[in-house]
């Protein structure tokens, strides 16, 4: 595929409770990206956002962020599912070849509805909905016991996950508060409330407020605006079944083949080797190890013995990942973002070393049915 | 962000949403009225479905509504579960007086799971692999609330 650059990025801090309306803070982050690229609104010749309506609260979301949103009379779209989404769609309007300037936002405020009762209008209204048995959690809590169970693996290895995205999370200043830790221990994960047992409440990525914008550009427009834009070399996306009993629950087949699809387009042949760091959209700590897994990064089974710290193997959500913070709509955007930055060297205080290829992941349904990778590059 | 500066509105609006169930569902809610469950089965692969369905994603073909219907057990085996103070439902108002145990029970003869509450079961008893039956309401109605949950054999 034709490589596309970003070219620019911002994101607002994240807060349980941000407490100013959702139009400002995406005003917020859309005037921040198209400032770091030192761009003008007229720039941009398409803009494509991420809310949902049932986050939002209204039908037909976008209807309302024109203007805030960079799309008044603008060409203008919307995708309903997770922001590494949306830039999917930003990124084919480019590759379309009709557009120079491509923006993409998303997020929305948590703090305004109950995010995991909200979940259970996820289930199939008709069978699952009425009795009320599933929903993210839940079916988190599947998940984690189904792969403990298949390899033998104990819960404090998956803690271990949370602690180490927590305290990720303290030295990245963006993140949410409540989910910066640089003195939690395992202990802590495990001392906390059971959500879903063995999922434990520090183990989820707890959904806030946020925003967060980014734009794309083709090779010859990037190298315009910007002499160090970080290029998206590949991407893949891929769907699985609905139901929760029809999938083999130890292991994600949609990041797999999601995976295989964004390295074949960029070239790469070993990810173990050649990727140097990972943003995942962990929603819940045992996510990151599967996902880890199904991208090759480590052996089947062997996701808890992998050195994912900031100066480890192969780093993994050295910005604190989705658990530092998961505004929705936003968290696999955010992931795109902070593997940019570290390829731009731009990640103070956890910049991953050499950090020349690096892998973002977005998701969205129960047990992350369906996931989307990309692969980033630095240099021009 | 300190000080409370946002007033919130509920701004609710009552629009209440009624869904067919379709025709597989209907045969199998049909079957629910007299305590028996019911699943498909793809021609191609032999797979059987617990719901019913109209398509094998696998093999994409398509199971016939008046074909293919498989009679099966009350019985099942727990292939995972979790264990939940919270009501799914409701998390806001958080707790649920006892903690309840959610199962995944792959009905026998059946290639799928599906997920109901384990029923006068202790935490420390159960068991991936333990055998299970479906405990029916008295009066069933047709509908998911028909099976209360499962219940050790
Ligand atoms: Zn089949």
């Amino acid at each position: 595929m034709d490589k596309v650059g970003i070219v620019g990025f911002y994101q607002v801090k994240l807060y349980s409770d941000a407490n100013y309306g959702r139009y400002e803070m995406i005003f917020e982050a859309v005037r921040g990206a198209i400032d770091s690229a030192g761009l003008k609104k007229k720039d941009i010749t398409t803009a494509i956002s991420c809310t949902n309506d049932y986050y939002d609260g209204r039908t037909i979301s976008n209807c309302y962020t024109v203007e805030v949103g960079g799309g008044y009379m603008a060409d203008e779209s919307k995708v309903e599912m997770d922001g590494a989404h949306a830039v999917l769609y930003g990124l084919m309007r480019i590759l379309s070849g009709n557009h120079k300037l491509s923006l993409v936002w998303g997020g929305s405020m948590a703090s305004c509805f109950p995010y995991h009762a909200a979940r259970l209008y996820e289930t199939d209204p008709t069978w699952e909905r009425p009795v009320a048995y599933v929903n993210d959690i839940t079916a988190a809590g599947f998940q984690m016991r189904a792969y403990l169970e298949k390899y033998g693996v104990s819960i404090e290895d998956i803690a271990k996950i949370a602690v180490k995205n927590r305290k990720n999370a303290s030295r990245n200043p963006l993140a949410l508060q409540e989910a910066q830790n640089a003195n939690i221990t395992v202990k802590d994960v495990l001392d906390s409330e059971i959500y879903a047992d063995p999922v434990t409440e520090l183990m989820v990525a707890q959904p806030c407020d946020g925003v967060a914008a980014l734009l794309l550009a083709p090779e010859k427009q990037a190298l315009k605006i910007t002499d160090n834009p970080v290029w998206i070399t590949g991407v893949g996306y891929n769907q699985e079944t609905y139901y929760l009993g029809d999938r083999d629950l130890t292991k994600s087949m949609s990041m797999e083949l999601a995976g295989k699809m964004a390295f074949d387009a960029a070239g790469i042949k070993d990810p173990k080797k050649e990727i140097d760091l990972a943003e995942f959209f962990e929603a819940y700590a045992h996510e990151e190890v599967i996902f880890s897994e199904a991208l090759g990064l480590v052996d089947m089974g062997e996701g808890t013995n992998l050195n994912s710290e900031i100066d480890g193997d192969i780093p993994i959500n050295p910005s604190g990942g989705a658990i530092g913070g998961n505004p929705p709509c936003g968290t696999g955007l955010i992931r795109i973002i902070e593997a940019a930055k570290q390829l731009k060297g731009e990640a103070d205080g956890y910049q991953v070393k050499d950090a020349k290829k690096a892998i973002a992941s977005g998701q969205i349904g129960m047990c992350a049915q369906n996931n989307i990778v990309y692969i980033l590059e630095g240099g021009n | 962000m300190t000080e409370k500066l946002v007033v919130t509105n509920k701004g609710f609006v009552r629009a209440d949403f009624s869904f067919w169930v379709g025709l597989y569902m209907d045969k199998f809610y049909d079957s629910f009225e007299n305590k028996k469950i019911i699943g498909n089965k793809c021609s191609k692969c032999g797979k059987v479905f617990v719901p019913p369905r109209k398509k094998c994603g696998k093999c994409n073909e398509t199971i016939p509504l008046d074909n293919n219907w498989v009679n099966l057990p009350n019985t099942g085996t727990l292939l995972n579960y979790t264990i939940t103070h919270y009501k799914v439902s409701d998390r806001a108002a958080r707790k649920a007086k006892k903690p309840q145990i959610i199962g995944m029970v792959q009905i026998d003869g059946s290639d799928t799971a599906i997920v109901y509450r384990l029923l006068n079961i202790d935490i420390e008893n159960v068991k991936i692999g333990m055998k299970l039956k479906i405990e029916w309401e008295e009066k069933p109605k047709g509908n998911p609330a028909d099976i209360k949950g499962f219940v050790q054999v």
